[in-house]
């Protein structure tokens, strides 16, 4: 059994303590916004918060959340309104979309700490996410747009 | 039959005389049939033979065409063919029709199609449903033209008769038709609920189109109806998929193509909790459990003997190569002409000067984001299924499901998701991943969701074959360019792809040798032809299909024959295309943009050029790099891209697929590289097969033209001029030329150091 907050929301999950985060959250939870494309913590499509820091779910047991609190893309905000999900649309962001609830949790992650990231500052930040369709540049354009708070 | 002149595009559109009946009783409307040119001609929907849906006109919907329906509510449902991977015609094929329709797109919802119905299919895939090759825009947006008009005719007629008003002192504004003299209003619904509509209207005339002044949406950048999903996690991929009742499944296959499973010790399997069944299918093991975790952990604990006699054991990387190389430059071996113009043969005996070089690519996998995945249930009796999949292919989705439970394609319900890349990986008509889910699902008699792992993705990948080209060119005494003979030493793509595809289309395989023909420059002898080689593993169409290697053969080919003429590469291209209006002003608008030949390129770097094109879309671009020369690695600091695709509906959108473009041609020619070793894939996940990172991509200057060409898709745009701008770049910088795909830093240094 595993108990911890989702969302804001307290869940028990019967499952082995060793099962990765992201099928507890995928599967058996069914929020789905949190992707599975590596397994191996090299693509990020599987990126949530953990007490606010970024964490590959593929490769996180369950365990390591035990008792804490984890946001998933269906936590961000409350009406699919944070600045970054506003700027998305606006630039357009998403191709197949696959990577980009992954992009957008990691996103968040670094305008909680730095709210005004220089273009190198973002992409230092964002290199661990992997996007097959190419859509970095935008990604780029939509963080400085959400950080200007013009989204 | 008549025939329609419309002032906006060059070509001829015939649509059938349009009297209602007539047009209810046949109507398809118009179909458009695609040369190997890629030229429209149209035909009636008598000759498409399939187009015989009475229309539906009930009180509460009015379906003029088969394309659209009218709701009493103002509502308008349109149909779509294709499917979504984000390149945006989910969005904007049906778009054009509510353009010319004339309706107000908040009121439009787009209908998927979710079976195989040829009325509606892509004529450059044997009309089955088909999202491929950057077509949808192109073959559908005069479809969707002709639709959209016709629909609205028939509404101003109903009116017109209604009213006993002159049908063109009618103007429609958003679902709402006026006369202005009576001062008069109606909204389509209420034409819909409460009007009688007319047995006939006229021919469509110039006047019944929407000018292009007046559009609201064509060329006006709407978000794709598919973004906001996508930013909130709510899009529905195949991977999310729940059904009631539904058991997970894993799946092992054998590391050699063709190899079965002799025996599975699955005891220990078995015994992990949650592990329900271990199926040895012999080509492939099914690990079937409660949950994703227990079948991952039951698969690794599985122990296989597989059978070891599959000729696949036989292949290396290496020796494929350069098997491919030998037949490539062996004259004596002959294969299909894919393309032709003028002799060849007899341009180059009588040339004044041959120049000649080898090329090869070795294989790259897909990559797409989501790894495959299918959920289907099939029926008690085993004879009927539901599915669901991210495919590109209605069509071959139903027909290879059907095949495989033995059964007829009625009995096979398709929900088509939205897919997390496809790049030509689901195309296929046995699509392995359906055929796992069904086939375990018919074992087990419940419905089952099969997800393969990242590793079982790129170990069992459908790659982009290796390839060798082999480049010929002649010169007359004068240096003109007079014969150019491209060889392509390379297996067939359509016989494992889909073979009913290749029963139509053998010998040539437009997979393997698209781009090897010769469209923008003037050569007046030229052929194409195919060297076919044995396939040595597994393959498939892969972005851009062949584009990807044979232009990077012609581009960086028509820069050695620059170089042997002495002549800039870029003046050397304008000056091969003056034939070709469309490519020069793409040429001369990269020339500027770039300055070439009149910027500094700063100490160290070096600029190449090369162009492309997919089917009529065409598109040229300058890299600029350097190279660290003790790792070999290339460092692309800046692309300028100039695509031309005819009318754009979405210019940002198109701009954004020009750039994606760049970037997937700038992983697969900087990182890519898929080897295999006594048959066996040597990549597994990202780590062993790296794709390009957000630091690693360039300062792009992307700029699609804008013209009243007719539409021709913005999917392809950019790729294959990649590998060959960065190749004749790295010539100007060293002096030396690598005539091979990719160019890893590994592969540049040994070939420098060679
Ligand atoms: S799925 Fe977790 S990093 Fe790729
Ligand atoms: S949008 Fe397709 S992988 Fe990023």
């Amino acid at each position: 059994m595993a108990s911890f907050k989702i969302n804001g929301e307290q869940v028990d999950v019967d499952v082995s303590p060793e099962t990765p985060l992201l099928w507890v959250i995928r599967e058996h939870l069914k929020l789905t916004g949190t992707k599975f494309g590596c397994g191996l913590a090299q693509c990020g499509a599987c990126n949530v918060h953990l007490n606010g820091d970024v964490i590959y779910a593929c490769v996180s047991p369950v365990s390591i959340v035990e008792g804490q609190e984890v946001t998933t893309i269906e936590g961000l905000s409350e009406d699919d309104d944070h600045p970054l999900q506003k700027a998305w649309i606006a630039e357009e962001v998403p191709q197949c979309g696959y990577c980009q609830s992954g992009q957008i949790m990691r996103a968040a992650n670094l305008l909680e700490n730095n709210s005004d990231p220089s273009r190198e500052e973002i992409v230092a930040h964002m290199n661990t996410n992997l996007c097959r369709c190419g859509t970095y540049p935008r990604i780029v354009k939509a963080i400085q747009l959400a950080a200007k708070g013009e989204a | 039959m008549t025939t329609l002149h419309k002032s906006k595009s060059s070509e001829q559109t015939t649509t059938p005389a349009l009297t209602r009946r007539d047009f209810l009783n046949r109507s398809a409307g118009v179909t458009f049939m695609i040369g190997a040119g890629g030229v429209i001609s149209a035909c009636s929907s008598e000759d498409a033979a399939t187009s015989t849906a009475p229309p539906v006109v009930s009180s509460n919907s009015y379906t003029p065409n088969i394309w659209v329906t009218i709701f009493p509510d103002n509502t308008v449902e349109i149909k779509y063919s294709g499917t979504e991977m984000g390149q945006g015609s989910s969005t904007h094929t049906p778009m054009i029709l509510a353009e010319y329709l004339d309706v107000d797109w908040q009121n439009v919802k787009v209908d998927t199609m979710t079976t195989h119905d040829q009325r509606y299919g892509n004529p450059f895939f044997q009309n089955n449903l088909y999202t491929a090759g950057s077509t949808m825009i192109m073959v559908f947006s005069e479809k969707m033209k002709v639709a959209g008009v016709q629909a609205r005719k028939f509404l101003l007629y109903a009116v017109a008769e209604d009213w006993g008003v002159p049908v063109n002192e009618l103007t429609t504004d958003l679902g709402v038709v006026s006369h202005a003299a009576s001062a008069r209003t109606i909204s389509y619904g209420d034409i819909v609920a409460t009007l009688s509509l007319p047995t006939e209207v006229a021919e469509l005339e110039e006047s019944d189109y929407i000018p292009a002044a007046e559009f609201r949406y064509i060329g006006k950048d709407l978000i794709r109806d598919d973004v906001a999903d996508k930013s909130t996690g709510k899009a529905h991929y195949g991977m999310d998929v729940q059904v009631e009742g539904m058991s997970y499944a894993a799946v092992v296959r054998a590391p050699v193509e063709d190899e079965t499973a002799l025996s599975v010790d699955d005891a220990e399997a078995l015994a992990v909790q949650g592990v329900t069944n271990i199926i040895n299918m012999g080509h492939m093991i099914a690990i079937v459990g409660d949950s994703v975790e227990a079948t991952k952990w039951g698969k690794a604990k599985l122990n296989i003997s597989w059978s070891e006699t599959s000729r696949f054991r036989q292949s290396e990387s290496q020796a494929t190569l350069e098997q491919y190389k030998k037949a490539a430059t062996d004259l004596t071996i002959s294969g299909p002409v894919w393309n032709e113009t003028g002799d060849v043969k007899q341009a180059l005996d009588s040339a004044d000067q041959i120049v000649d070089a080898l090329y090869t690519s070795e294989p790259v996998y897909h990559a797409q984001m989501e790894p495959l995945n299918a959920t289907a249930h099939v029926a008690d009796d085993g004879l009927s299924a539901e599915i669901w999949v991210g495919t590109q292919t209605q069509s071959l989705s139903v027909l290879g499901a059907a095949e495989t439970l033995g059964t007829t394609i009625d009995k096979i319900t398709l929900h088509p998701l939205t897919m997390g890349g496809g790049f030509g990986r689901r195309s296929t008509l046995h699509q392995q991943y359906i055929d796992d889910a069904l086939l375990i699902s018919r074992a087990l008699k419940r419905p089952i969701k099969v997800i393969w792992s990242r590793e079982d993705d790129m170990e069992s990948g459908l790659f982009r074959t290796a390839t060798a080209q082999y480049m010929r060119a002649g010169f007359d005494a004068d240096g003109n360019l007079t014969a150019m003979h491209h060889r392509v030493s390379a297996p067939n793509n359509l016989p494992t792809m889909n073979p009913l595809r290749w029963a139509d289309a053998a010998p040539k395989d437009v997979i393997t040798m698209l781009g090897s023909e010769s469209t923008t420059y003037d050569i007046p002898n030229h052929q194409a032809e195919h060297v076919v080689q044995e396939r040595e593993a597994r393959v498939c169409a892969w972005r851009g299909v062949g584009t990807s290697y044979t232009k990077f053969a012609v581009e960086c080919f028509i820069d050695e024959l620059a170089e042997h003429l002495e002549l800039d590469p870029m003046e050397y291209r304008l000056q091969l295309c003056h034939n070709n209006s469309r490519m020069s002003n793409v040429l001369n608008e990269l020339k500027a943009m770039s300055a070439w030949g009149e910027a500094t390129v700063p100490e160290g770097r070096a600029r190449g050029v090369a162009i492309s094109g997919y089917s009529r879309s065409l598109s040229a671009g300058v890299v600029e790099i350097s190279l660290e020369p003790s790792t070999g690695k290339i460092t692309v600091h800046k692309v300028w891209a100039v695509g031309e695709a005819g009318l754009i509906v979405a210019p940002k959108n198109a701009t954004a697929q020009l750039e994606g473009n760049i970037i997937f041609g700038l992983s697969s020619v900087l990182r890519e590289r898929i080897t295999i070793e006594a048959g066996v894939v040597q990549q597994a996940n990202f780590n062993t097969y790296p794709i390009l990172r957000m630091s690693e991509v360039p300062e792009l200057d992307c700029k699609v033209l804008l013209t009243e060409h007719p539409s021709s898709g913005c999917g392809e745009l950019g790729l294959a001029m990649i590998g060959p701008a960065i190749a004749n770049a790295l010539v100007d910088l060293t002096g030396k030329r690598i005539r091979h795909l990719p160019l890893t830093p590994e592969i540049v240094k040994a070939k420098l150091n060679a």
